[in-house]
Formats: structure tokens, sequence, C-alpha cells
């Protein structure tokens, strides 16, 4: 199959579907691949890269849509572009089905097949094609990015000759992917980082990235397996408690990112003008939410604005754009991955399997129809999140009481121990004559001592142990030594014998641990 | 006055050897400790040569020279990674001697009792000691002499001690045979038994006692030979039933046998030495087995009476994929990481990659990231066999840490690299209730930043259990023999 990529045409759009690392993964899977002259121009890959990486490089739009059967691409198609559709090839892209259903009704009436990579399904093993979380993560970094760039301080506390600086506090509304990534860029250039989101089962990866999770007393928590892994609406009271929590943190806060996305709606507002207002001059919130309308009151998406009250608000809609280079290759990334699913046999066939969750799920149009909204996954997106019982801290006197327990128990253990072996002893003694328990002392004494050497030894020096432990109980040999000077002659064979496997060991076991035992070396 | 300079210099050796094993809580003062054993060893055997009873001085000593020669070539000639064969052989040949020598202990008593109803005198001795009696006792030597000054209850408890003796030694040495035969791969690693399973063996073993009460009723020596061959079958058979995994508690509880058999012929030939170096090896070889039971959390008595897998509930569906990683994506991780946790398994030491693995420590060391080994107690055939594979690829021990000691730390890893090792780092252990492994204590490597599993293919672990570790999210497989696929990471790791 041929699979071709387009220049972007939608204005300011600088990515590229197709680096020439990932044509050269597709070729691998018995792919041809062509691009159109200066595709990759804005992302920094130059034509002749292309060439070299054995892409066929076309001149014009329109041949490219020719050439190729898969057209490989990073924005939704336009209407002009998706009059070139024609039946039997496929589109792989953003699409927004939701949004774009005349568009949708323009590629069923062509016959192509449309491959909508924003419905990729939240599923463990589709991580590797899920194109929105790896724009996500771009986006969150470089929401950071910009907010430093138009924040006058340093994110980091430093205490430097010319005076002390504090560190800048950061909140990140919203923990999904983008709002991850955002609070690890924002703890790692050293500010302070508060996270907030509706999920509490999240608080763990918040803590995990190095933020603190702001905590909101609230009895019914969502549990948010239960929509595959996105936020859900909030309840009205529950919003409430939150908006009171922001306006309690507002005036505090040096840099606001909010992520909040509710899928199939509009942003919910979560920062209010009031709050904007309570914020210290020079302060800065990056709305990442401004193209479904904002989590901000004040967002003007595309733009960035200064308030009267010296706060900025950053209202870009293309930071994945804004980082051209890399945004191209994670999205060319996701695109081969989905290329490798469709190819299974590594042959340059594609085989469109309906049955596969993955592929059915990102399939919006195929044959003629239009396949979407796909049937709910038969894989859930993450497990349900299991109740947790927290362990109950124990006050001093519970804890004392245990200690005591515990020493009580053992104490018990050990008398109870020792008086069964002490009877053991004394049971033996009222039956045995005095000659056999000199040598039964003997051997308790030693079982006694081997006991308590033993417990000290070093676990990583187990096997020498064994080696060693072999080597004396070869001890035996006095036995046979002892019994070699018989007059029987039978004796004196079996004897031999034993002295000669006895010494066998003795010599082998020692050497054997000098051996090992050499080989230990401090670093 | 020559057989008080004998016990004078056994209780020297006594000293000496429990030194040797107490030096062995350190690297350093084990190095010392061996000295002392071998001091030891030398103090006693000169002892009992120049000792009483000693005859035919030249005898032995040309033995032990051939004994010498052959257990030099053993130990110098034996890879690292047949080190579990070794010991278990070694404890056959404990086993057997221990045979031998209550055979001796056995057809003497016989003499001496022969030669005393020759004489017209009673024996064993009765409670009046005849003049006669100790008159004709004394003219015995060595070991005859202590027999024919014993009485009745006396004589009963040596044959009691030698039975022991030889019991114990005769399954010790089957028991080990098999045993290095499963190791070396000669017999059949999975756990195999005759019809009738454990029945049989306790049927052997309640035969042994039936023909116990004969040899002491007076039956004779064939009762003797009868039990023998019955302990040798039990050895066999038992060792049998028991799976690869399990090696390490049967290598443990085998070298306790066979101070158990030293401590009972000790007892029979009154030789305090003897019981006191049985006691020690006795003790030593249950406590390590305690140990490996514990780390697997498994009761003494189900590694003894059989493998994995017999009564498990069906294993929970794991869903999602294991994900294939290249050598590329290893050595990138690798160049990225700050921390870096190696787990070492079996299948580093089949692979013979423990040569390997130390080069890509070297080379990670050099760039000033921080590399440590992660040990599981059972991890291998044998207590410490990682440890000792490790050192003799020049791997300082300062970094190879016990699970309890680096468990902690692996949240804070970005690497964790598993080599040839599955059961050990199987979270089903934790979160499967189901699971036959549930509850046995494992290295938490999946809660590091990322996993790489360098594993020859998709197949399950010795155990046969389905390991979930492989398809989380944060686990990447590098398949391929564990010694190529390291060779081929390391020039790619600048």
């Amino acid at each position: 199959m041929k699979i071709g990529t387009p220049k972007e045409i939608s204005e300011g759009e600088a990515r590229v579907a197709m680096t020439p690392e990932s044509a050269g993964q597709l070729q691998k899977l018995g792919h041809d691949c062509v691009i159109e002259a200066g595709a990759g121009e804005a992302a920094g890959f130059s034509d002749a890269a292309y060439t070299d990486a054995g892409v066929a490089v076309v001149k014009t739009a329109a041949a490219l849509w020719k050439a190729a059967d898969i057209v490989a691409k990073v924005r939704p198609p336009t209407e002009t572009e998706a009059k070139r559709l024609r039946k039997g090839q496929a589109l792989i892209s953003f699409f927004w089905p939701g949004q774009n259903e005349a568009l949708l009704e323009l590629a069923k009436g062509k016959g192509a097949t449309v491959i909508a990579m924003d419905m990729v399904p939240r599923i463990s093993r589709a991580q590797k094609m899920d194109a929105l979380s790896s724009m996500a993560n771009i986006a969150g970094y470089r929401a950071v990015i910009e907010a430093g760039n138009n924040f006058g301080r340093f994110f980091t506390g430093q205490v430097t000759a010319a005076g002390k600086v504090p560190p800048a506090k950061v909140l990140v509304v919203g923990a999904g992917v983008a709002g991850l990534a955002a609070i690890g860029t924002a703890t790692s250039l050293g500010a302070i980082v508060y996270a907030f989101d509706v999920r509490p089962e999240v608080s763990e990866q918040i803590e995990s990235m190095g933020a603190n999770f702001v905590f909101l007393e609230f009895e019914e928590a969502q549990d948010g397996a239960a929509t595959g892994g996105y936020a859900a609406p909030s309840s009205p009271e529950f919003r409430e408690k939150q908006l009171e929590k922001f306006r309690e943190m507002a005036p505090e806060m040096d840099i606001v990112i909010t992520t909040a996305l509710i899928p199939g709606r509009p942003a919910p507002k979560l920062w209010t003008e009031e709050m904007v207002g309570m914020m210290k001059r020079g302060s800065v919130i990056v709305d990442l939410a401004a193209e479904r309308g904002g989590n901000c009151d004040l967002t003007v998406p595309d733009e960035k604005i200064v308030t009267e009250g010296g706060v900025t608000i950053v209202g870009y809609t293309d930071f994945p754009s804004r980082m051209a280079t890399q945004s191209s290759t994670l999205y060319s990334t996701n695109v081969r991955h989905m290329m490798t699913d469709l190819t299974p046999e590594k042959d340059g066939i594609v085989n469109h399997n309906m049955e596969d969750d993955v592929i059915r799920g990102a399939t919006v149009a195929h044959d003629g129809e239009i396949t979407w909204p796909p049937p709910p996954p038969k894989v859930q997106a993450i497990a349900a999140q299991k109740p947790k019982e927290k362990p109950k801290e124990l006050t001093p006197e519970q804890k004392r009481a245990q200690e005591v327990a515990a020493f009580k128990e053992q104490t018990r253990q050990q008398v109870t121990l020792l008086a069964a072996g002490a009877a053991a002893v004394l049971a033996v003694g009222l039956v045995a004559p005095a000659s056999f328990m000199q040598h039964f002392i003997v051997f308790v004494l030693s079982v006694f001592i081997g006991f308590q050497v033993i417990w000290n030894v070093a676990h990583s020096l187990h096997t020498p142990l064994m080696a060693v432990t072999n080597a004396i109980s070869s001890i035996i040999i006095l036995g046979a030594l002892i019994q070699i000077g018989s007059s029987s002659v039978l004796i004196t064979i079996l004897a031999a014998a034993g002295v000669l496997m006895a010494s066998v060991n003795i010599f082998g076991g020692f050497l054997v641990t000098r051996r090992m035992l050499a080989m230990f070396q401090k670093s | 006055m020559e057989f008080g300079f004998t016990i004078a210099a056994y209780a020297v050796a006594a000293v000496l050897f429990i030194l040797s094993l107490g030096g062995l809580s350190g690297q350093e003062s084990a190095k010392r400790a061996v000295w002392y054993g071998i001091a030891g060893m030398a103090i006693a055997v000169l002892a009992t040569m120049i000792g009483p009873g000693q005859g035919l001085w030249w005898l032995s000593i040309v033995l032990i020279a051939i004994g010498a020669g052959v257990g030099y070539q053993l130990a110098t000639r034996v890879q690292m990674t047949q080190m579990p064969e070794l010991v278990a052989i070694m404890h056959s040949l404990v086993g057997l001697a221990a045979v031998f020598v209550g055979f001796n202990a056995d057809i003497e008593l016989g003499r001496v009792a022969a030669a005393f109803t020759e004489a017209g005198l009673t024996f064993p001795r009765p409670e009046e000691v005849t003049a006669a009696g100790a008159a004709f006792a004394r003219d015995f030597t060595g070991f005859a002499a202590i027999v024919a000054k014993k009485t009745g209850v006396e004589v009963n408890i040596l044959r009691v001690e030698l039975m022991l003796g030889i019991w114990i030694g005769a399954v010790t040495f089957t028991g080990s045979v098999i045993a290095y035969g499963k190791l070396a791969g000669k017999v059949d690693t999975a756990a195999k038994q005759l019809p009738g399973g454990h029945l049989l063996n306790a049927g052997a073993a309640l035969a042994s006692l039936v023909l116990a009460a004969l040899y002491l009723g007076g039956a004779g020596s064939w009762t003797l030979i009868l039990l023998t061959l019955l302990a040798l079958f039990i050895g066999y058979h038992l060792i049998m039933g028991i799976g690869g995994a399990d090696m390490p508690v049967v290598v443990s509880m085998l070298n306790s046998y066979s101070g158990w058999a030293a401590a009972a012929i000790g007892f029979s030939l009154s030789n305090d030495l003897l019981i006191v170096v049985g006691a020690l090896v006795g003790s030593s070889g249950a406590i390590l087995s305690y140990i490996m039971c514990k780390a697997m959390n498994r009761s003494f008595i189900s590694v003894i009476l059989g493998g994995f897998g017999n009564a498990s509930g069906p294993a929970t569906a794991i869903e999602g994929e294991q994900i294939a990683i290249d050598v590329d994506g290893v050595a990138a991780a690798l160049n990225d990481a700050e921390s870096v946790v190696i787990v070492p398994g079996y299948g580093m030491a089949v692979a013979q990659a423990q040569g390997a693995v130390s080069e890509l420590t070297k080379k990670l060391r050099a760039k000033g990231k921080e590399v440590r080994f992660a040990i599981h107690p059972v991890a291998g055939r044998l207590p410490g066999h990682m440890n000792v594979l490790l050192a003799e690829a020049k791997v300082p021990y300062d970094i190879v840490l016990e699970m309890d000691e680096i468990n902690e730390d692996f949240p804070e890893t970005d690497v964790v690299i598993v080599i040839g090792s599955n059961d050990i780092v199987n979270p089903a252990a934790q979160d499967d209730p189901t699971s036959p492994i549930a509850g046995m204590p494992v290295l938490e490597v999946w809660k590091a930043k990322q996993v790489f599993v360098s594993k020859r293919g998709q197949g399950t672990g010795y155990s046969g259990i389905e390991n979930p570790l492989f398809f989380k999210e944060n686990t990447r497989m590098f398949y391929g023999d564990a010694k190529a696929s390291l060779d081929s990471l390391l020039p790619k790791i600048e």
C-alpha cells in the first residue's frame, strides 16, 4: 500500500503526519511512502531528509492524494481535501466526528474509510496510538513554558547574594495527561505545585509527580473508571465546594494552568472573573481548554490578553504545533503504530479488522457506511477503583500496648520452647545411662551453638556456607580412620572407601569455598 | 595419656569449626574463617591418626592423598554456575561414608560378641563386672575396646544410633544423587512420583521401623541391610517428587541430613567431635531450609510433599499484551536513567550471562549512574547462588542487596532489568489470592518507572504460573538469550 502525507493546509499548523523516521518504520511493514514537497518544512524535516529515507516526494497536493492509497495527516480534512477522497482510499487523521458530521457524510459519500486518531479507545493496548495523549503531553509541557515566558520571576526559590527569591506557586486544575505533564514540568523547574482533579483516584499520580493534591472534603466521590478514564460533569454542590476552594487559593497562586475538559461538552468554567481579580499583579493563567471555550471566564481563544489587574491570560489553542518537531515525531509514531495494527502480517497489505476493539473504535466511516459512534469496547479502560481501607493511626498507648503484647508473646514462645526442650532432655536422661548422657549434652549444646551462630551468617554467603558445612561434615572421616585398623578385612575395605570419599569432600569443599570467597570484592 | 591428647585436640578443632561458621557473617571475615575450618580439620585428622586404635596409617595417608587429588580437580574445574550440582554430589559422599561407617560398627559389634561367646563369657557385659570379662575386654583395641565395655542398655543404644546414622546417611545418599541429576539436567526436573505417591514413602518408613525393632531384638544383620535399601528408596522417591523450583530447599535439607547422619555416627562411635560437628552442620542446614521456605511462603512439609501448582484455584485471567522492545529502546532508556536495579535469576546462570551483566554494570557506573542488584532469597538453585555468580563476574558485593534492603527503593528507580527471573518478581503473589504463590514475598519491581524483562520467549517460569508483570504498562519484554541480548546492548551504552 502507498501511504501519503500532504502538507497541512490550516493556517499556523506546523506539524506533519510522517517523519523520515516513521517512514522508515512504515517501509519495514511493507508499505511505500510518498510525501508532498515541503510538508515537513515547518516541523524541521527537509525534503532531502525524506528522499534519503526512501520516501517519494511529489510536487502538488493533488498528485499526492491521487497517488496514495492511505492518506495520513494531522488536522481534519478541509472540504476541498475531503472531496479528493475516493472509493477504497483510507484517511488517518484527527477527525472529531461529533463536531464534523457534514464532513463525515462527505467521506461516506465518497466511499472512503476514515480512521479518526481522536477516537482511539483508551485501553492499555491502544496507548501507543493514543495521539490525544501524546499531544496533550506536549501541550502540558508547553503550557508551563508559556507561563514562564510571561511570568516575571523564577520558578525555583533561591537565596542569592542579591536577596531571597521565593519559589513560584503553581496550581494545575485537571490532572489528565496534559495536567500531569504540566505538573512534572513545573516541579522540575522548582515551583511549588498544587493540583486538583475531580477524580480522587488520581491523587496518587499527582503525588507521584511531586505535586500536592488539593483535597476536597466531599461525600460522593466520582469513580472515573465508569467513564473510560475521563471526568464526568459534577453536581452543583460539588462545583460550589470546588469554587470555594479555588477562591481561597487564588490570591496565593502565581501561575494557574487549567486543563479541565469533559468529553462532548463545553469546558467547565472553573476560574471565575472574581478569582482573576483576586490574583496578584504579574500572575499568569494558561488555559489549555481554550479551544472548547476555556476554563477561565476571561479567556480569549488563540490570544494572549492582560487584564486590568495585570494578570496575563494565555488562550492559545495550538500548543502542540508550537513544538512542531516534537509533536510531529510523536504523532507520526502514533500513526505508525496504527498502521502496524492494520498490517498484522507486515506484508504491506492492510487487513481492516472490524472485530478489533481499537480499529473498530477509531474507524468512523468504512465501506460507504458511517460507523460512528462505535459500540462500547470489550475491555474496560481502567480497573474499577478498589475501596481503600486506610490502616488506622494508632495512638501511642495502643502502640505501646501492642509492643508489650508482642514482647509477652515472644517471651511465652521462648519459655514454652525452652520448657519443652528441657523436658525432652530430662526424659531422655531418665532412661538413658550416664555414658550416653555425656555425649547427649555435647550434642544439645552443639545444636544450640549452631543455631546461634548460623542466624548471623550473611544471606549473600549462603552458598559458601553450604560448601564449608559440606567440607566439615566430612568429619565422618574420623570414624572411618578409627575403624580402618580393624583386623577384619571387610571392615578395612568399607572404612577405606569411607576415608577416600570423605577426603574428596574435605579438599573439594574447602578449596571451592576459598575460590568463592576470594571472588567477593568490595567496590 | 594418648587418649587425653586426642580429646584435647578435638576440643581445639571444635572451637575452630565454630569460629569458621561464625566468620561467615561478613565477606571479609569469611576469608579468614575458611582457614579456621581447614586448620580444625587438619588437627582433627592428625590427632585421630596418631591417637589410639589407629592402624594402617600408611593406607590412610595414601587414600587421603588420592581423595585430595580428586577433590582438587573437582574444586578447580567446576563452573560457578554448577555450584548447586557440586554441593549436591558432595552431600551424597558424606551420606555414603556414614552408611559405611555405620555398617562397620555393626560388624565390629558382631565380632566382639562372637569373641566373648567363644571365650565362654557373657556379652553384653552384665551389671556386675566379672574379673575374667574385664580382663578379656582389655585385649581388644580401637573401636572394639569401646564396644567390649558396654552393658546391655548401652549396646541397644549403640544399635539405635548406628541405625539412625545408616538410615539418614542412605536417604542423604540417594536424595543427593537425584538432586544432583535434577540440577545438572540429567534427570527430569519436573515433580514425578511412582503410583502410590507419598503412601509409598510412608510405607517404606513404616517398614523401616519394623525392621529396626527386629534388629534391636537381635534378628541379625540382614534387617540392617534391608533397612538400608528402604532408606535408599525413600531418598530417591522423596527427591524425585520435588520440582526444580524447590531445589534450594532440597539442597539445604540434604545439607542438614548429612550433618545429622554424622552426629548419629558420632554417638555410636562415642566420638564427641563427630557429634559437635554433625550438630553444627545439621542445625545450619535446618536454618537454611527454614529461611528458604519462608522466602517462598511455604511450609517445609508442603515443599517436601510436592511441587508447585498442585492445589491452586483457576488463575485470574490477565488482560493486555506483552510488548516487546528492541535493543535500541533498552539502550536509550538506560542512557537516560539515573538509577538502575538489576534482578538476576536462574536464567542468568543458565545463559552464563553474569560476565555481560558485570560489564554492563561497569559501563553504567562509569557514567555516574547508580546501579544495584536485588537478590531474592530463592533466586537460583542454591541459597546465595546469585551472589556467588555475581562475585565471580567481579560485581562488587556492596551493590548487591537483599530483598528487604531494596524493596522500598523501587518507586524511586528509573529502570529495572529483570534477567532470567520470573516467580520472584510476580505481582500475583500480592494481588491475586488464588495464585499458587499468593503470599510469597516478592521483589516489587513493577513499582519502578520502567521494567525490562530479558527472557527467552513468552513461556511461563519454572512453576508454570502466568506473570502479570509482563503485561504491565511500564514493562517491556526484551526477548532473546540473556547473554546475546546483553552483548548486543553493551556497545549501545555510551
